[in-house]
């Protein structure tokens, strides 16, 4: 137990009293300074204060089920609270200790309260009538503590008289005369005289003595008889209870001061104790061994309390508090695929998500220190082994083999565990580990004995080592993490992030999560990008899902991530767990006592916002129509996202939904809703962005609907709507409103309507004027009339000329039109929506589905639109390779293959697809890649344009040997005829448009072949050597290339192998000429002398001249002899050979001359006739071969090559396509 | 619910031990489990190819549609001549039809296994339309899941094969057969596809409880498509090993010996075995018909007199 682990420290007055809450992470401490503190420790936050004791508060307790908390203070008061922050306030006070009051405790089950005071008395009180129903008497000097035995009817006390005592309260219950209810005793007024007659109810039943100072604290163990008690004597004695006795059983001795209070470890055999020697120890129960120490530089401490449940516990000091673990409560454990292996107890237990399985595989109770948990564990499939690490002894690891099946007994790691000091280790390989020493910052790689193979410095000051991917680690410093190459021993990349405390790869291992305390940064395997996540509260632990969504928890939530950086919380938690996997809607995880237990969630949020975020409509639709609850939140998160459509899909409240279609501009379901809604400021906003669309016929709804007659007439007039006009003027009569009258008077074009509304309103000039304007005499007059005027009263009127005012003229009957909007964004779910065709679309699988399948299924999806790319790229290939006749051939398949891929969605039988070898055929110019998809035709037409081969006989074995070796058979599926699968080049491809089959024969197996040519060579084994180098260049033309490096190391051997099997076949000649013709000397050294001038390598070119020397000499063309070994001499032969090269010359020297006249001529270029091995001169006509390019005399034109045996010499040929 | 040993038994047949579950002890006939784990093993039997084995093992005086309907399937598939063929395709027909009627002596569970075997049948036969539809695309019985979704595959439709699958996944849960599928389905897609067939051979190779060398020979095969040869061909070779007459190991292991370098002896060598003693394994017949295509093809080219000096 090297660490204790703060969770949370406070500043304030001297803590006198603690409590937790059993439940909440809340704790209460009281004061020196007469407050209480109520503190949520996770959070880090005071939650509340209680301040109505007078000096300080001493005792403090939370009620086990309830809202309460009870105090007890120097004022001699106990007091009860309500906590809930609705509610909080002083319930009662309860009145009766005469001194401080020292502790104060509730009742497990009955309402009653226990306090210890220095009025050297304990009480007992009921809660509900609030009377003290019990005065244990007896202690001598303050009582300094008491408590209840946790199950029993006990209760033990310490005190300054230096005796601990454990009283029976047994009585009590069977029926106190107070214990009822507060029948009678009318408000609580127990008042301090009455107290004797109900003491025979509890009685001393033992006294313990030992401690020659006084007692501060005592308390009994949760289960077991025993008492701990700590005293000013600096002892902590351990006491056992038996049926009629109690005794000392040890002591614990340490502490240098006073020891203020000692506590069992709810859990484990330990004690934990604190005094005014400023320090913190935690003993082991049995051995009364000091464990830890921990110490404070200037604070005492008063008191310790222990979390009821959990692995924790609080220390009140001088100036606050600490809240403190005793140990990682992080169980070590690492995922494989289904299995997850993790250490409970000190035991390696493997846990399998399928199955739900988990059994225990390995012992590791004697690594380190027997207190402490390993730290983690790292670990490897391919071995099955495991590498963990302990803090204790300054950071220890141990790698051990699991056994391959779980025994009775099971192995101890200490049997052929390998150990060794680090901090942090881990496995980098099938068959490599890395070790961190942090002192002295070296990384050492070692294999599986534990051997070091490599040592590393450090490039940064590293705290922790992970797993970075192959060959690969991630470093951690305390400002960065380095993602740093085993193998070149350099640094790759480095973020700058707070220490990062855990590494979780995805399932692909293509992003990586790096967490710190409070920030997670997601990254790519290179590091080359990366997000940031900031939490407030502490974050624990993190899977990825299968679609690469970053599943995390914090103290107190779950929460999501994806890849840009969106977060949100998928459930709160009770208490910390740390996740294993994710897997559909299950987390696994493991909790605080490292068993495995399960979380499931709704993923429909996330997996939605994954959906937007890669425009899947499908998988968003699917989400919208099968998931039954969607928050408001998302509505929002849609709205700010820019998808006002999409969530106008999710709102039902008729407010929102109006607000987001006027927002996406969607009128129809805008009108819908504000018919629903009916209110007049809807139909204005309605009508304002109706007109800003053009769409009239919906803002003449919304002006009809607030009466906007003005408007409305405006409307009217603006979209020529004469006889809608019209009947505006007989509303405007009806309403009897004379403007509007006028005005759609005046918009109609109606004169007579004008003047009518003129003079209804007794405006008889303007009346007047209009009808003469208008030439109205006969109105004119009248209204002349009707004012009592004649023409002379008004022949001061200048003559007004006939109006032009009118209508305007309609151009385009806009009132049956509405304003052409752009086409509206044909919207995906407007119209699945609509047309109820859900079942169209398929879900993508469950869950998680959506992109773990992602990477399998975008490779389906992708199918059809890669076919339409697919098209291009055959259209442009042709170009290159000439395949006019087939060419046509694939664009009608392709087109027959698209009809079916519409029809078959409907049916239950399926049209068959296009086949993996079709796929090839159209992905590879290069014959090779026919063969393997067995089109021989193409293949053949193939090797006829870029070779000009014609006689395929003998490349049979080879086609057939290839296509056998690119199709496997495999029967998953009992009785089925099996599946023919198919090989490809590169495992890792599988886009239609780039699969291509396995090269079965490579460049470099022929190479080896060639190779095989030359040692026959040398051997002089000349009829196979002949053999193999025409195999070889068989070979050479069903190969794959895929470079241009390739391609000219494919032509160097094709060239190399022609020269030797030309070389060959010459010499082979030779022999033939000198057994079947012995007289024919010219032919047999003409044939000497072409083959050394074959492309030969060095010492196979020795052997040929060496043969020429020998065979020149002894036909005496000393001359020629002489200059055949100048030539050996300059290859640098054996010095033996060397000697009689010279001799040669010097022969030729004394006699430079040729007895034979032979057709050689060696200062000219020349190469050989592969059919009459004569020499073609540079210049002179020749021949060749469409493949291998050997010359031929123009007399064997469309003859078949005899070196290879397989072309047609001179045939055109388009040589070698190239295919990548 | 079925118990354990069944459970076992019906893993080690979804696994392909086929061999373990010829050799199994039937429990007494009295027990629940005697007719399922009969029919586990005549179906073993008839994976093995020795139908004859299966109509041995089957009683004929039992109702049961199911005990019919292996029994049908095994004569199918030992049927020489077409006419015993068609028999007894026309009996698993009328099998298909029987089960929709009401008095069928056989539960729900027997019911989707005629389909299944009825599907394989016609699957066999090539009919594959009518296997799909005595299969039902809607079907919930995963077994008839695996053969539709083989049937997919078989005729490069591996979108509607994942479209069964996603479909089951919903309510199969984390079946092994799922699993199996979801790997079939992956050895035929391939990229991903082959790390999680691969995985899941691996796995199930590591299972304790049972072994069998189809899975070894699976996991070869799959390393083959992952193009590594030496690994695939120790699988191989361990197979064959175990299971002397595994024609798909031995295939296999003449493919892989193609792919090597410098092993045409040995290659010629496996597969002149593999002629021998598998003529009627795909892979010879479909050579020995691209043998026949290239001297027809080959016919067309005009070869020219060897040039001679």
């Amino acid at each position: 137990m090297a660490v204790m682990l703060t969770k949370f420290e406070s500043k304030s007055n001297r803590v006198k009293g603690l409590a937790f809450h059993p439940t909440q992470p809340l704790l209460a401490a009281a004061l020196h300074n007469g407050s209480v503190q109520l503190w949520n420790y996770r959070m880090g936050v005071l939650v509340d204060r209680f301040e109505e004791h007078e000096g300080p508060v001493r005792g403090v307790a939370i009620h086990p089920s309830r809202a309460l908390l009870v105090t007890g203070g120097d004022d001699y008061k106990i007091k009860v609270w309500d906590i809930r922050p609705q509610n909080r306030r002083c319930l009662f006070t309860l009145h009766g200790h005469l001194d401080y009051v020292r502790t104060v405790q509730f009742h497990h089950e009955m309402p009653w309260i226990l306090s210890a005071s220095d009025d050297q008395t304990i009480r007992i009180w009921n809660s509900t009538s609030r009377n003290c129903i019990a005065i244990l008497t007896g202690h001598s000097h303050y009582v300094m503590s008491a408590q209840f035995h946790p199950t029993q009817d006990l209760v033990v006390s310490a005190s300054m008289d230096q005796t601990v005592r454990v009283w029976d309260i047994s009585g009590l219950r069977k029926g106190s005369p107070n214990a009822g209810g507060p029948s009678g005793m009318g408000g609580g007024n127990s008042g301090p005289g009455n107290f004797e007659t109900f003491d025979s109810f509890t009685t001393v039943k033992y006294v313990l003595e030992g401690h020659d100072r006084g007692v501060n604290f005592a308390t009994f163990h949760p289960t077991l008889p025993l008492i701990i008690s700590a005293a000013d004597d600096r002892l902590i004695k351990l006491w056992r209870m038996s049926e009629n006795r109690a005794y000392e059983v040890d002591s614990y001795r340490g502490h240098f001061n006073n020891v203020s209070s000692s506590l069992f470890h709810p859990k484990h055999e330990l004690v934990v104790s604190c005094g005014e020697d400023k320090t913190v120890r935690v003993w082991d129960l049995g051995k009364r061994t000091v464990i830890q120490t921990f110490r404070r530089e200037n604070d005492r401490f008063w008191v310790l309390a222990a979390h009821p449940n959990l692995n924790l516990f609080a220390a009140g000091h001088d100036s606050g508090l600490i809240v403190f673990k005793l140990e990682r409560e992080r169980p070590a454990f690492s995922v494989h695929q289904d299995t997850l292996y993790y250490v409970r107890d000190k035991y390696v237990r493997a846990f399998d998500f399928a199955s739900g399985s988990d059994i225990g595989l390995l012992s590791v109770r004697k690594f380190g220190s027997p207190y402490m948990p390993p730290r983690t564990l790292s670990f490897n499939p391919a071995e099955r082994a495991v590498l963990l690490t302990i803090s204790s002894d300054n950071g220890l690891y141990e790698l051990t083999m699991l056994p391959q099946q779980a025994q009775g007994e099971l192995k101890d790691s200490s049997v052929d565990g390998k150990k060794g000091n680090g901090q942090s280790a881990i496995f980098v390989a099938r068959n490599r580990s890395a070790v961190l020493n942090k002192t002295n910052q070296l990384i050492e790689v070692r294999d599986l004995s534990n051997t070091t193979v490599k040592t590393i410095n450090a490039p940064v000051q590293t705290n922790e080592i992970f797993y970075g991917g192959t060959a690969c680690l991630i470093l951690s410093s305390p400002t960065s993490v380095v993602l740093y190459d085993i193998q070149q021993q350099k640094t790759i990349a480095e973020i700058n992030s707070p220490p990062v405390k855990y590494v979780v790869w995805s399932a692909d291992g293509q992003l990586v999560a790096l967490m710190s305390k409070h920030t997670i940064t997601v990254a790519n395997r290179t590091f080359s990008q990366h997000s940031l996540i900031h939490e407030t509260i502490r974050i624990k632990s993190g899977a990825w899902d299968d679609s690469g969504v970053f599943i995390y928890s914090t103290l107190n939530h779950v929460k999501y991530c994806l890849s840009q950086g969106d977060h949100g919380v998928i459930c709160t938690l009770d208490n910390p767990v740390y996740l294993t996997r994710v897997k559909g809607r299950t987390i696994h995880c493991l909790d605080r006592s490292a068993r495995p237990r399960t979380i499931t969630f709704d993923p429909t949020e996330y997996r939605f916002k994954l959906a937007l975020l890669r425009n899947n409509y499908e998988e968003m639709l699917y989400i919208i129509k099968t998931s039954t609850l969607m928050g408001q939140s998302i509505i929002a998160y849609l709205q700010q996202k820019g998808f006002p459509e999409i969530a106008l899909h999710f709102v039902q409240d008729a407010n929102t939904r109006f607000e987001l279609a006027l927002e996406c501009g969607n009128l129809e379901v805008a009108m819908e809703t504000a018919k629903a809604i009916d209110r007049p400021e809807c139909w204005e906003k309605l009508a304002q962005q109706a007109l800003k669309q053009g769409n009239h016929k919906v803002v003449e709804k919304a002006y009809q609907m607030t009466k906007n007659f003005d408007k409305l007439s405006f409307l009217y007039l603006a979209t020529g709507s004469t006889d809608k006009l019209s009947k505006m003027q007989k509303i405007a009569d009806a309403r009897g409103d004379p403007m509007s009258r006028f005005h759609n008077a005046l918009y109609a074009g109606d004169i007579e309507g004008r003047i009518a509304v003129l003079r209804d309103v007794g405006l008889y000039p303007l009346a007047y004027l209009t009808a003469k304007a208008n030439e109205l005499e006969e109105l004119a007059a009248e209204i002349l009339e009707a004012a009592n005027l004649t023409e002379a009263d008004i022949d001061d009127i200048p003559n007004i000329g006939r109006s032009t005012l009118k209508p305007p003229p309609i151009v385009t009957s806009t009132t049956n039109l509405n304003w052409p909007v752009a086409p509206t964004k044909e919207n995906f779910f407007d119209k699945a929506l609509v047309d109820g065709t859900l079942e169209g679309i398929e879900p993508s699988a469950y869950t998680n589905g959506d992109a773990g399948a992602g990477a399998a299924s975008s490779a389906l999806d992708a199918w059809a639109r890669e076919e339409e790319i697919h098209e291009e790229l055959i259209n442009t290939e042709e170009g290159g390779w000439d395949l006019d006749a087939d060419g046509g051939d694939f664009q009608s398949a392709l087109d027959e293959e698209e009809h079916e891929v519409v029809d078959d969605e409907l049916g239950a039988g399926a049209s068959p697809g296009v086949s993996e070898t079709d796929l090839w055929v159209r992905n590879s110019p290069l014959a090779v890649d026919h063969v393997a998809a067995g089109s021989f035709e193409t293949a053949m037409q193939l090797l006829n344009r870029q070779f000009g081969v014609v006689n395929f006989a003998l490349l049979k074995p080879l086609f057939l040997s290839i296509y056998r070796s690119s199709h496997v058979y495999i029967s998953p599926v009992a009785s089925l005829p099996p599946l023919q699968v198919h090989v490809r080049r590169n495992p890792s491809e599988s886009a239609p448009s780039r699969v291509l089959p396995v090269a079965a024969r490579t460049l470099q197996s022929i190479r080896a072949e060639l190779t095989e040519g030359y040692r026959f060579v040398s051997g002089n084994k000349l009829s196979e050597a002949q053999e193999t180098f025409r195999s070889v260049l068989h070979s050479l033309l069903l190969v794959v290339l895929s470079s241009d490096e390739e391609a000219k190391l494919w032509r160097d051997t094709v060239t190399t192998a022609r020269e030797y099997l030309l070389g060959v076949s010459i010499e082979l000649e030779r022999r033939r000429v000198a057994e079947a013709e012995p007289d024919n000397t010219k032919r047999n050294l003409e044939l000497a002398a072409y083959f050394t001038h074959c492309q030969l390598q060095p010492p196979h070119l020795q052997i040929a001249l060496r043969s020429a020397i020998g065979a020149f000499s002894k036909a005496n063309n000393q001359a020629h002899a002489a200059r055949f070994a100048r030539r050996l001499l300059d290859l640098n032969p054996d010095p033996k050979i060397a000697a009689q090269a010279r001799q040669r010359i010097a022969a030729g020297d004394r006699n430079p001359r040729n007895a034979v006249d032979i057709s050689y001529d060696e200062h000219t270029a020349f190469e050989v006739c592969a059919v009459s091995y004569t020499p073609i001169y540079k210049g002179s006509p020749s021949v060749r071969c469409p493949y291998a390019d050997s010359v031929y005399l123009p007399q064997y034109q469309g003859m078949l090559d005899p070196l290879t045996q397989l072309t047609e010499i001179g045939a055109a040929a388009s040589g070698l396509p190239a295919a990548w | 619910m079925e118990s354990a040993q069944l459970y076992h038994v019906k893993q080690q047949f979804i696994l392909g031990a086929y061999k373990t579950l010829i050799d199994m002890e039937l429990p007494d006939k009295s027990s629940s489990d005697h007719i399922p784990m009969l029919l586990y093993k005549a179906r073993a039997s008839i994976a093995l190819n020795d139908p004859q084995g299966a109509l041995d093992l089957l009683p004929d005086d039992v109702d049961n549609v199911s005990v019919r309907a292996v029994a049908a399937l095994a004569k199918y598939v030992a049927a020489t001549e077409t006419t015993e063929g068609d028999a007894a395709l026309e009996e698993l027909r009328d099998l298909a039809v029987e089960i929709e009627g009401e008095d069928v002596d056989g539960d729900e569970r027997d019911k989707a296994l005629v389909r299944v075997l009825a599907g394989t049948a016609f699957a066999r036969a090539g009919e594959v339309e009518e296997a799909l539809e005595t299969l039902g695309t809607e079907t919930e019985d995963l077994e008839a899941v695996a053969v539709i979704v083989q049937v997919y595959l078989s005729i490069n439709r591996p979108d509607l094969a994942k479209k069964q699958f996603d479909r089951s996944k919903k309510w199969a849960e984390d079946d092994l057969l799922l699993q199996l599928i979801e790997s079939s389905m992956g050895i035929v897609t391939g990229k991903d596809g082959y790390t999680n067939a691969s995985a899941f051979y691996t796995e199930q190779l590591a299972n304790p409880s049972l072994t069998s060398p189809h899975l070894l020979t699976a996991r070869g095969i799959i390393r083959i498509l992952r193009n590594e040869t030496q690994e695939a061909r120790s699988d191989l070779e361990e197979a064959l090993e175990r299971q002397k007459e595994d024609s798909e190991a031995l295939a296999a292991l003449t493919v892989v010996a193609g792919l090597g370098i410098h092993k045409k002896q040995e290659a010629e060598e496996l597969w002149k075995r593999l002629t021998i003693e598998h003529p009627d394994h795909p892979l010879v017949i479909d050579v020995q018909r691209k043998n026949d295509v290239f001297d027809e093809v080959m016919s067309k080219y005009i070869v020219p007199p060897l040039a001679v000096a």
